[in-house]
């Protein structure tokens, strides 16, 4: 299905800006976008065609399974916990090294 | 080694691909409705993260927390000596602090009570609330909205929902709460930590620049 | 059908925002793209995770990577008050060393401190790296282990005498090395010039610029000059910062030649 292919799309996107910038900041960018698509991918396995949310009284026909969703819903908040953190990380690096570029930082000084 | 980069991204995207086959054709969707009944919340999206898997949620805002704390300590020693000059008081800014900070309140309220029976819940609105302290921050001026948000209220205020939220949890496991009511005190009191913990973070960001 | 729209205009999004080549539009579309792929979730039968992913990925993230966008760091400089070098200015810092400092700041994408210290402080300061650069009026002395940038501002150092008395220097300041043994010396140059005033010292060794400030200020009466040496002000750099020593004085030949530091030498000094 569509969602299932951006998804798919999302992760590898996000994976070759991890990858390829040379840029701290740029990598968590793109390990963000790689998450939204593992993320996307959990809830695109969740839907049935023609599905409507699992809350009582919307009435007949096809749930979405809504085990995904819990699972994702505490993905999301950790990201953005985790996320805070390792910036603070590179606010510290900042402060001492004076660059953001992964070889400048790996070079012995 | 240049062929490197390209080969490794293929490679996770032809192991997720893989994955997606394997999923076909869709398992049946369990039966949900005997836990929201058994939970007493309609929504089951909340009957599973309030109840079913409570621990699981209780957990994760330990973890929250935790990050929280750490953010704290490593950037104590960073902050910047003397104040930080508030954004250049604009009056769209304000302005806008003025006409969304009610609704923004109102809205994750609503989204904290009414979490069990809908879409919602305590995380959408404590993350709302942390958004609408930052743009209350923006137009105020970190600094001044530090001083008047009194700094050990709040981590007090972070410590006792946790605190309470693990008793609530132990109720549950151990003489076995369950019902509406729970549903909306839970909520609230995540509300209350993810909004904290965000403005914490936000405000420690301030701290370290020369300017908002 | 709208389903497959929206997941194109989100995987549009994601190539637009990873493709930048500013880090700022980098982080506000990928802002934006969380806010589609919240619009997907809906979509997809999932509002609580389109709220969260909304409120959390639109949001908390994009601010909180707006605020962690700094530049390249900290550039601190430990500074004594000298007008109209660099000086305080109610709530900002003015001067002809601060309209370089900041442009150099801005130069290597750092933020400038200023660090108002007292001039003994300074070679303890540098050689720590707790500042990375000193300013305001600086002369160095002999045997100053920091590396000296080129030379700013010329000026000399002159006894002024208003009477019979010791002379006196402010501590950690060239004037103190050729002070005779009976000199007396100040923590700074307000503490100086108030002993001179009161009668207490008899003279000082004090650099040119500061000597004319006070006669134009009025707060010695007749007063004699002499000449010692020909000087000049300095920055001075951290010894451990070869780089920056390096970039600092490229910085400096580049506004030198461009005539620049010529037209901010009359502006500020004339």
């Amino acid at each position: 299905m569509a969602a299932c292919a951006l998804a798919i799309a999302l992760v590898g996107l996000g994976f070759w800006t991890l990858i390829r910038r040379r840029n701290v900041i740029w990598k968590l960018l793109g390990l963000n976008v790689a998450a939204g698509g593992a993320i996307l991918f959990l809830v695109a396995i969740a839907h049935r065609p023609g599905a409507h949310p699992a809350i009582v009284g919307l009435g007949p026909g096809p749930t979405a399974d809504p085990l995904p969703h819990a699972l994702v819903l505490t993905a999301i908040v950790i990201h953005f916990a985790t996320l805070a953190l390792s910036l603070v990380y590179v606010i510290v690096l900042t402060e001492r090294r004076h660059s953001q570029d992964v070889h400048k930082l790996e070079e012995d000084r | 080694m240049k062929w490197a980069a390209p080969m490794a991204v293929l490679g996770i995207v032809v192991l997720v691909a893989v994955g997606t086959w394997s999923l076909f054709p869709r398992p049946e969707v369990p039966p949900w409705e005997e836990a929201t009944a058994v939970w007493g919340a309609e929504n089951a999206v909340a009957a599973i993260v309030l109840g079913a898997r409570l621990w699981d949620t209780l957990f994760e805002i330990l973890v929250y927390a935790m990050a929280m704390v750490g953010v704290r300590l490593v950037l104590r020693p960073l902050w910047r000596t003397g104040s930080v000059p508030p954004l250049a008081e604009t009056p769209l800014l304000r302005r806008a602090a003025d006409v969304l900070l009610g609704p923004i309140v109102v809205f994750s309220v609503y989204l904290a009570a009414s979490g069990h029976l809908g879409p919602g819940g305590g995380f959408p609105a404590g993350a709302l609330l942390g958004s609408g302290l930052l743009l209350l921050a923006l137009a105020k001026g970190a600094d001044r909205l530090g001083g008047e948000l009194h700094e050990p209220a709040l981590e007090r205020g972070e410590y006792g929902a946790i605190a309470l939220l693990l008793a609530v949890g132990g109720g549950v496991l151990f003489f076995g709460w369950k019902g509406g009511s729970l549903c909306v005190g839970l909520n609230f009191l995540i509300a209350v930590e993810v909004a904290i913990g965000a403005w914490v973070v936000l405000h420690q960001f301030t701290r370290t620049r020369g300017e908002v | 059908m709208g389903t497959i729209l929206l997941c194109a205009l989100t995987l549009a999004l994601a190539v637009f925002a990873l493709t930048r080549k500013r880090l700022l539009w980098g982080v506000i579309g990928v802002g934006v793209h969380s806010l589609a792929l919240a619009g997907v979730y809906l979509f997809l039968a999932a509002p609580d995770v389109a709220l969260t992913e909304a409120a959390i990925g639109f949001g908390l993230v994009t601010f909180v990577y707006l605020l962690a966008l700094r530049r390249g760091g900290r550039l601190v400089v430990a500074a004594t008050a000298a007008y109209p070098l660099l000086y305080p200015d109610g709530e900002k810092i003015a001067g002809l060393e601060w309209e370089i400092l900041s442009r150099f700041g801005r130069s290597l994408h750092r933020d400038v401190e200023i660090l108002w210290v007292p001039r003994a402080e300074i070679p303890r300061l540098l050689s720590s790296a707790e500042a990375d650069l000193a300013a305001g009026g600086f002369l160095p002395r002999d045997g100053e282990r920091a590396l000296l940038s080129s030379p700013l501002v010329p000026t000399r150092l002159v006894i002024v005498r208003t009477g019979e008395g010791p002379l006196g220097a402010v501590k950690g300041d060239r004037g103190e090395s050729h002070l005779p043994p009976n000199g007396r010396t100040y923590e700074d140059h307000e503490a100086l010039v108030r002993a001179l005033a009161r009668g207490e010292l008899g003279g000082a060794v004090v650099d040119l610029l500061r000597a004319r400030q006070w006669l134009l200020d009025g707060r010695l009466r007749d007063a004699e000059m002499t000449p010692l040496e020909d000087v000049a002000f300095r920055f001075a750099v951290a010894p451990a910062q070869g780089e920056t020593h390096a970039a600092l004085e490229e910085f400096l030949r580049d506004l030198s030649s461009t005539g620049e530091l010529g037209r901010l030498v009359e502006e500020h000094l004339r």
